[in-house]
């Protein structure tokens, strides 16, 4: 005789309050610039609920933030990141440092320990002294200054991609030459647009559109190679740094 | 008499619920009641919140951009599991004078989110008489931090929402849902409808939001709900349409769906056949 | 005095028609009787000295402490009740050190300023859930100096939770005539050896016993070395410079 129990009995679902609404994040540090990517595709399972949410969001001149995971949590956390940093204005008459913010989101994110927010998180942008960085996070706040990370949907796909062009793991370097610690902004551009447009052929989750932000470090012009793509500056309190807007379609497929 | 409705069991047996709608009498102690067959009457006092569940429901709601505004649709059915339980039920809410909130999912919670927007409205509005009025834009932020905090209490409330409006000229239309997830779109749709009416949706939309007139939008929306109704055994052929517009927003009566049957008779399975 | 007080004298938090606090003036009364305090700013680092009142020969000198350290590029110098000063330079360490904890930085000298000062406020009745931290002002001015990014800054609070930044800044018993003499030595460009022997002077005027490296305390906050107060060795290295 079949069991019966399951159909006579339904178990109750618990409520499940996470969603794991899929897309792509990624960010590189170079000498003096740091570029943050994310795609904007939303979705939940098969289901791609838009074509146009934000994953990337500016924090201060120096400061871009991209959050990837579950997408309600993501948008409350860069929410209370965003009213944390706008507290540390007033009361220091100052922008949070770039690694002071780091800090700040990992007491944040450990601070939910036991109900994390269930966001991966990518920072991005300029340190005091003036180089590009990015700190990487995982949900409860373990956290480390990295020169590249990608996180999300194609995390797999693309981190083993970066290690080979970023890191240039797995290169060996003609006689007599070496590899550079840090690649020029447009190689680095090449290498973010080639990363997402790769992910949206291989992954379901990832597509629709793409956005970079660069930040610049002080003192720094964007080359012409960058210039020709025609970013949009967003605007800044003072003459340090400078934060760009690039964006680009992806396939919608 | 049994005056208690959670007692009274479930309406229909189904070994498979996709609309999660699980028999009511169970909740908190399925085990038990179910084995010993007692009638338990505590399960209210015992219930806790993370145990909760829909029991009258609302299926999709559908939504789009058009030149002048927002275009909403909901059915008028709120269903007792698979049973048709009450047939006249608005599900389009208007909110302020330049939003409607349209709602599936359970229909109590939903009563429960209009009587406190109606009176968010009332505090916001009426009182304070700043010269600020409520645009669909704050309606849905509103709405969409009651949803995540209910959500992170363990206690959600039980809905997928289409927000829409138009407030100083400009269209707006968000989702959000019991666990807080929000997005914008120019078509939206909830529930079975985001499986089967959004392809129509985004294919007949997509790219013509400005120029769609409220014919061609109220014809995109009744061929949406008709598909619906012929796939979505949880729906109903009578429904409503709200138009948001600079001149604010305009809930329909009920109307009835057109709807033809007759090609179901040469499928095989479906109509009398001989063989 | 007393042939003045009124019943504005009673709650703490009632303002005289004239608009006063006068418990909070009393409170600032108390620090002019207490011992007096200097400190100097330099484009080096803070200099801070006190006058320890050793009023017997039985007393161990070492154990009076008036100069604390709030963090190892913050320190501060206190006259008045010097108990009260306690509660406040423990809330200015826990505030440094939650900065520190949070945000992966030394806080700034206003910051921990103005906590401290957010402290001072906290006293009067108890409003009901909320629990006031003291019943009265806090009798004690500081003095706070510390090195961050902006540079050495000397910062001086007092019981009405005020707070100035100051290039020299005297307090305490004799502090009035302290105050004009450090307005006419004190001049830009300082070394920090020339600041620490402005301030022994400065005390020596205004001391009634004769100064010696176990009546004063000398303490310093420089970028590169941060707080550390002077051992008696090296203070009567000083004192014998003057």
């Amino acid at each position: 005789m079949p069991d019966m129990s399951a159909i006579a009995n339904p178990q109750q679902r618990q409520f499940n309050p996470y969603a794991e609404n899929g897309g792509t994040i990624l960010a590189v540090a170079g000498a003096d610039f740091t570029v943050i990517a994310g795609d904007t595709r939303q979705s939940e399972g098969y289901s791609i609920q838009t074509r146009y949410a934000s994953k990337v969001f500016r924090l201060t001149d120096r400061a871009v933030l991209a959050v990837n995971g579950f997408a309600a949590d993501g948008n409350m956390f860069v929410k209370k990141v965003k009213q944390r940093l706008e507290w540390y204005r007033h009361n220091h008459a100052k922008d949070m440092p770039l690694r002071s913010i780091a800090r700040l989101i990992q007491t944040m994110l450990y601070a939910q320990r036991f109900f994390p927010y269930y966001v991966y998180n990518i920072l991005g942008g300029i340190e005091e002294d003036g180089t590009g960085a990015v700190y990487s996070f995982d949900p409860v706040g373990s956290y480390e200054r990295e020169a590249c990370r990608a996180a999300g949907a194609a995390q797999s796909l693309l981190q083993p991609f970066l290690d080979n062009q970023i890191y240039f793991k797995n290169q060996t370097a003609a006689r007599g030459y070496s590899h550079p610690a840090h690649l020029p902004l447009p190689d680095v551009l090449s290498i973010v647009i080639d990363s997402f447009t790769s992910a949206t052929e291989r992954h379901i989750e990832v597509g629709d559109g793409l956005e970079m932000y660069i930040v610049m470090a002080k003192g720094q012009t964007l080359p012409d190679a960058v210039t020709n793509l025609l970013p949009e500056e967003l605007p800044s309190t003072g003459d340090g740094e400078r934060v760009f807007v690039l964006k680009r379609d992806l396939k919608k497929d | 008499m049994d005056h208690f409705p959670t007692n009274w069991g479930r309406p229909k047996y189904d070994s498979f619920d996709t609309h999660a709608t699980y028999p009511i009498h169970n909740r908190g102690h399925a085990q038990s009641a179910a084995s010993n067959g007692a009638v338990q009457h505590t399960h209210f006092s015992h219930s806790k919140s993370a145990l909760r569940q829909p029991i009258v429901t609302g299926t999709s709601v559908l939504a789009i951009k058009y030149k002048d505004g927002i275009m909403m649709a909901a059915d008028n059915l709120a269903s007792y599991g698979s049973l048709a339980r009450f047939k006249g039920v608005q599900r389009l809410h208007p909110v302020g004078d330049y939003t409607v909130v349209g709602a599936s999912g359970d229909m109590s919670d939903f009563q429960y989110l209009q009587h406190i927007l109606d009176g968010l409205v009332i505090s916001e509005e009426a009182n304070l008489q700043d010269g600020h009025t409520l645009g669909p834009a704050e309606i849905h932020e509103y709405l969409s931090q009651v949803m995540y905090q209910r959500r992170t209490k363990m206690d959600p409330l039980w809905n997928s929402l289409l927000v829409g409006g138009v407030k100083d000229g400009k269209r707006f239309l968000a989702f959000v849902d019991l666990l807080g997830v929000t997005y914008s779109a120019s078509t939206l749709a909830t529930g079975y409808g985001a499986y089967i009416a959004q392809p129509l949706l985004r294919k007949a939309v997509e790219g013509r939001e400005d120029t769609l007139t409220e014919h061609e939008a109220r014809t995109i929306l009744e061929d949406a709900l008709r598909v619906l109704f012929y796939r979505d055994a949880r729906s109903i052929n009578q429904y409503q349409i709200a138009t948001i517009t600079a001149n604010g927003a305009d809930i329909s009566g009920s109307l009835k769906l057109e709807t033809a049957w007759g090609f179901a008779e040469g499928i095989r399975g479906y109509g009398a056949q001989t063989q | 005095m007393f042939l003045t007080r009124s019943e504005y004298d009673r709650g703490v938090n009632t303002f005289s028609p004239e608009g006063r606090l006068f418990q909070v003036e009393y409170a600032i009364e108390a620090i002019k009787l207490g011992s007096t305090t200097v400190g100097i700013r330099t484009p080096e680092g803070v200099v801070l000295g006190v006058e320890k009142r050793v009023q017997s020969p039985l007393l161990e000198a070492s154990s009076i402490e008036k100069i604390m350290e709030i963090d190892t590029h913050l320190g501060c110098a206190m006259s008045g009740l010097t108990a009260d000063a306690r509660t406040m330079v423990d809330h200015a360490r826990v505030t440094s050190q939650n900065h520190a904890f949070t945000f992966d930085e030394r806080i700034k000298v206003e910051s921990v300023t103005q906590a401290v000062c957010d402290l001072a406020l906290r006293f009067g009745e108890s409003v009901h859930d909320e629990d006031a931290m003291m019943s009265r002002p806090f009798g004690v001015a500081l003095l706070i100096g510390g090195v961050d990014e902006l540079g050495p800054q000397l910062y001086h609070t007092d019981p009405s939770g005020t707070f100035v930044r100051y290039d020299a800044k005297a307090i305490g018993s004799g502090s009035e005539a302290a105050q004009s003499e450090l307005q006419d030595k004190w001049h830009s460009q300082m070394t920090l050896r020339e600041a620490q022997v402005l301030v022994l002077r400065v005390l020596k005027q205004v001391m009634e016993e004769k100064l010696d490296q176990h009546n004063v305390q000398l303490a310093q906050v420089t970028t590169d070395k941060g707080f550390h107060i002077l051992d008696e060795r090296a203070l009567k290295e000083v004192i014998d410079t003057m």
